[in-house]
C-alpha cells in the first residue's frame, strides 16, 4: 500500500497486519507504540516499591493488582508493536533496559513517600487514560485491540488513585500538607505529560494523517485540565502558581508553558535525566540478572521437550 | 487433520472461532474454511489452526478469577463517582463483566 | 483421629481453645502475609512479562488468604493495626521460610521456595478441612481454590528451569540452602498439642512433615536434584542440627525479618497513622 493510500484510508482500526503497510507507518506506529509499552513497564517500576510501602492490607492488596495490569498492558502493547514486523519484544526490553527506549515524562522523576502515588495513579493515569481512550480508534487494529481491555481495567486504576487521594486530603493535617507538597513538585511534570503544544511536536503531523493519533495534545491537555483541575480543587489541593492558568470565556483553559521547563523535559526526553537514568539502570540490572531464566526457557523452547507429547485425537 | 477456524466480521473487529474444518494442510484448510464459515455471514479475514496445536484449560481444571475476593481489582469496588467519562465506561464494563461472572 | 466434638463460635471459647486457635491463626496468617510481600519483590522484576503477572497474581492469592485469617483474629477483638502496622515484629510466628530476602534475579530461589511453600500449604489445608473450629473449617474451600495453580506453578516451573545446565545447578543451590527454612513450616509450638487435642487441626505437624519430606524429595529426585531426607526420631521429629539458626514459629527470626517489617511499615509509620484502609467487604458479607 502506497503512502497516498495509507491516507487516504486512514480510519478507525483500518489496518492489520494483513495489510501490506509501508514503511514509514509501520516505523511511526512503532515508534509510537513502543513508548507506550515502555511507559507502561517504567510506570509500573517507580510504583513498585510502594506494593511494600501501602498502609494497609487491602491498600497493598490493590496496589499488587495495579502494579500486575500494568505490566499486563505492557504485554498487550509490545503484542501490537511487534505485528508491525519492524522490532522483536525481546529488542524492544533491551533497549529499554539500554536507556535508548524512550517512555512518558514523569516516570523519570524519583518517588519516594506514598502521598506521591496519587500524583501518578490519578493524574499522570488519569491523563493517560483520557489519551488511551481516543486510541481505541487508532488505525493500527491490533493497537486498537489492546485498548479495548488497557481501558476496560484503567477505570479500577483511575478510582484506585483517587481513593488514595481521598484519604489523604481528608486525613490528618499533616497528610494534608503532605498531599499539597508533593502536588506541588507534581503540577508542573503532569501539564507537561501531553508535550509541548502541537507547533513543536516533531511527530504529530504525520501519526495523524495516517490515522495513529486521533486528537492533539493541545485538545488532550484541555481536556483533562476540563476534568481533572476541578478534581483537585474538590480535594483541597491549591493549584500551584506556576505555571499560570487561565480560564477563557469559553471556558478553556490557556497555560503560559513558557513558564514551565523545557530543558528539563527535553533532557529526559533524551534520558538523560539523572533520576530516570536512575530507575533506567536499575531496571536494567533487574532485567539482565533474569536473562538466564530467558535463555533457559529459549533453550526449552527449541528443543523437542518444549513440545509436550500430544494425546492422539 | 482438523483445523480450527477463526472468522473476522470486520477489518478492526476480533477473530471469534467459529468452527472447524478437515483438511489436508493449511492451504487447504483455508479454501475450504472460506466456503464453510464464510459463504454467508460478513467476512473480512478467516484464521485457520492446527486443532491438536490448541491448548486449553477450562473450569474444571482452573479457577478463573480465583476463589477469594478480589474486590480491590474492580473499579466497582471503590466508592466514588467516576473522574471522567472514560473512567464511568470502564466502570460500566467491568460491572457487566462482574455480573456475567456472578451469574455462572 | 477421633471426630471430636465442634468448638463453638469465637466468643464462647474457653482460655485453653481460644490460645489453641489464636496460636493457628496467627501462624497460618504471618506465614501467607510474609510469603506475599517476599513475592512482590518480583513484581516488575520477574525474567518475563507473562511470569511477572503470574507471580503477582500468586502473591495477591496469598494475601488474601492472609486476609481471610487475619480476619478470623479479629474476632477475638484485635483490630488490624495490632494484627500487623503496629506489632512488635517479634511477636509474628511465621516460619522463617518465608522471610528470606531474594538476592537479585534468583528466580529458582522464588520457585523452589513457592514449591516447598504450597506442597506444604495443600497438607496444612487438608488438615483443616474437617476442623472443630467451624471458623476455620469455613473458610479452608476457598483458599484451597487458590492453592492448586500455585502447586502447578512451581513444579512446571521446576521441571523447565532444570533442563538448563545454570538452571539445574541453581534449583540444586536453592534446594540445598532452603530445605532447612522449609523444615520450619511444621516446627511446633507449645500449643500444638492442644490444637491437635482439640480436633482444631486433624493432623500434627509431625506426619504432615513426613509426607511432605516423601513428596518434595520423591519429585526432586525424579528431576534430577539431589534431595536428602533428614533424620528424624520416631516420632517423626527433626532434630536440631537439621533446623536453621532461626525457626520463627516461636518469633525468633533473621535479622532480614526486623528490615522488611520496617519497610512494610514505613509508609503507616511515616504518616502516623491510627486505622487501616478497608476496600472490601467485609469476608462474612461476601
Amino acid at each position: 500500500m502506497d503512502l497516498d493510500t495509507v491516507k487516504e484510508r486512514a480510519g478507525p482500526r483500518q489496518f492489520s497486519p494483513d495489510d501490506d503497510m509501508p514503511r514509514e507507518y509501520r516505523e511511526a506506529a512503532t515508534r509510537m507504540i513502543q513508548f507506550h509499552a515502555n511507559s507502561e513497564i517504567m510506570g509500573a517500576y517507580l510504583e513498585r516499591p510502594f506494593i511494600r510501602e501501602a498502609p494497609s492490607l487491602d491498600r497493598k492488596l490493590a496496589y499488587s493488582a495495579k502494579t500486575q495490569d500494568e505490566l499486563g498492558h505492557g504485554q498487550l502493547l509490545y503484542r501490537a508493536a511487534e505485528s508491525l514486523g519492524i522490532k522483536t519484544r525481546e529488542q524492544m526490553l533491551n533497549e529499554l533496559a539500554n536507556g535508548e527506549g524512550k517512555f512518558l515524562n514523569c516516570f523519570h522523576y524519583p518517588m519516594e513517600s506514598w502521598v506521591e502515588t496519587p500524583m501518578i495513579a490519578f493524574f499522570v493515569d488519569g491523563a493517560a487514560m483520557r489519551r488511551q481512550a481516543t486510541l481505541k480508534r487508532t488505525s493500527w487494529e491490533p493497537y486498537a485491540h489492546a485498548m479495548d481491555k488497557v481501558v476496560f481495567e484503567e477505570g479500577f486504576h483511575i478510582k484506585h488513585g483517587e481513593s488514595i487521594l481521598k484519604e489523604l486530603a481528608t486525613g490528618s493535617k499533616k497528610e494534608q500538607e503532605m498531599v499539597q507538597d508533593a502536588f506541588e513538585t507534581w503540577w508542573p511534570r503532569i501539564i507537561q505529560f501531553f508535550g509541548p503544544t502541537d507547533d513543536d511536536s516533531t511527530h504529530h503531523d504525520f501519526s495523524a494523517e495516517v490515522g495513529l493519533k486521533q486528537m492533539t495534545n493541545d485538545e488532550l491537555r484541555q481536556s483533562f485540565l476540563n476534568q481533572y483541575l476541578p478534581k483537585a480543587e474538590k480535594y483541597g489541593l491549591e493549584i500551584p502558581d506556576t505555571p499560570t492558568i487561565e480560564q477563557d470565556e469559553d471556558g478553556n483553559y490557556r497555560v503560559a508553558e513558557d513558564e514551565l521547563d523545557w530543558e528539563e523535559f527535553f533532557q529526559i526526553a533524551k534520558n538523560e535525566y539523572d533520576p530516570g537514568r536512575g530507575q533506567i539502570d536499575s531496571r536494567k540490572r533487574a532485567h539482565d540478572a533474569v536473562e538466564w531464566v530467558r535463555e533457559t526457557l529459549d533453550e526449552y523452547e527449541t528443543t523437542a521437550s518444549g513440545h509436550a507429547p500430544q494425546a492422539a485425537d | 487433520m482438523i483445523w480450527e477456524v477463526f472468522r473476522q466480521e470486520g477489518a478492526g473487529k476480533y477473530h471469534t472461532h467459529c468452527g472447524n474444518v478437515h483438511a489436508p494442510d493449511r492451504e487447504m484448510a483455508l479454501m475450504f474454511a472460506q466456503i464453510q464459515h464464510g459463504r454467508r455471514k460478513p467476512t473480512h479475514s478467516i484464521w485457520v489452526t492446527p486443532q491438536q496445536e490448541i491448548g486449553e484449560v477450562n473450569e474444571d481444571g482452573a479457577t478463573f478469577g480465583g476463589t477469594t475476593d478480589k474486590g480491590y481489582r474492580w473499579a466497582t469496588q471503590y466508592n466514588i463517582t467516576a473522574a471522567a467519562e472514560e473512567v464511568a465506561d470502564s466502570e460500566s464494563e467491568q460491572a457487566d463483566a462482574e455480573k456475567e461472572r456472578g451469574r455462572r | 483421629m477421633a471426630a471430636t466434638e465442634s468448638l463453638s463460635g469465637p466468643n464462647d471459647l474457653d482460655d485453653r481453645e481460644r490460645a489453641a486457635v489464636e496460636s493457628l491463626l496467627y501462624r497460618l496468617a504471618d506465614d501467607e502475609f510474609v510469603i506475599a510481600d517476599r513475592y512482590t519483590d518480583w513484581q516488575v522484576r520477574a525474567p518475563t512479562v507473562e511470569s511477572d503477572i503470574a507471580i503477582a497474581n500468586i502473591a495477591q492469592d496469598e494475601l488474601g488468604h492472609a486476609r481471610l485469617w487475619y480476619d478470623l483474629l479479629e474476632d477475638f477483638g484485635h483490630t488490624e493495626p495490632e494484627l500487623i502496622w503496629e506489632r512488635d515484629p517479634e511477636t509474628f510466628r511465621h516460619s522463617t521460610l518465608c522471610e528470606l530476602p531474594f538476592a537479585e534475579g534468583d528466580w529458582a530461589d522464588a520457585i523452589v521456595r513457592s514449591y516447598f511453600y504450597d506442597e506444604a500449604e495443600h497438607l496444612r489445608l487438608e488438615a483443616l478441612e474437617e476442623s472443630s473450629y467451624p471458623r476455620i473449617r469455613d473458610r479452608v474451600g476457598k483458599i484451597v481454590g487458590e492453592e492448586g495453580y500455585h502447586r502447578e506453578h512451581a513444579e512446571n516451573w521446576l521441571r523447565r528451569l532444570v533442563g538448563g545446565d545454570e538452571g539445574r545447578e541453581r534449583v540444586q543451590e536453592a534446594v540445598d540452602r532452603l530445605f532447612p527454612y522449609a523444615l520450619t513450616l511444621f516446627e511446633e509450638t507449645e500449643e500444638d498439642a492442644a490444637i491437635d487435642d482439640l480436633g482444631i487441626r486433624t493432623r500434627s505437624p509431625s506426619a504432615m512433615r513426613a509426607e511432605w519430606i516423601e513428596t518434595v524429595t520423591g519429585m526432586l529426585t525424579e528431576i534430577g536434584i539431589d534431595a536428602r531426607a533428614p533424620a528424624t526420631d520416631e516420632d517423626g521429629r527433626v532434630s536440631t542440627d537439621e533446623l536453621p539458626d532461626h525457626v520463627g514459629r516461636g518469633g525468633d527470626h533473621t535479622d532480614h525479618w526486623a528490615t522488611h517489617y520496617d519497610e512494610i511499615t514505613n509508609t503507616y509509620d511515616e504518616l502516623g497513622r491510627d486505622h487501616a484502609a478497608r476496600l472490601m467487604e467485609d469476608p462474612d458479607d461476601e
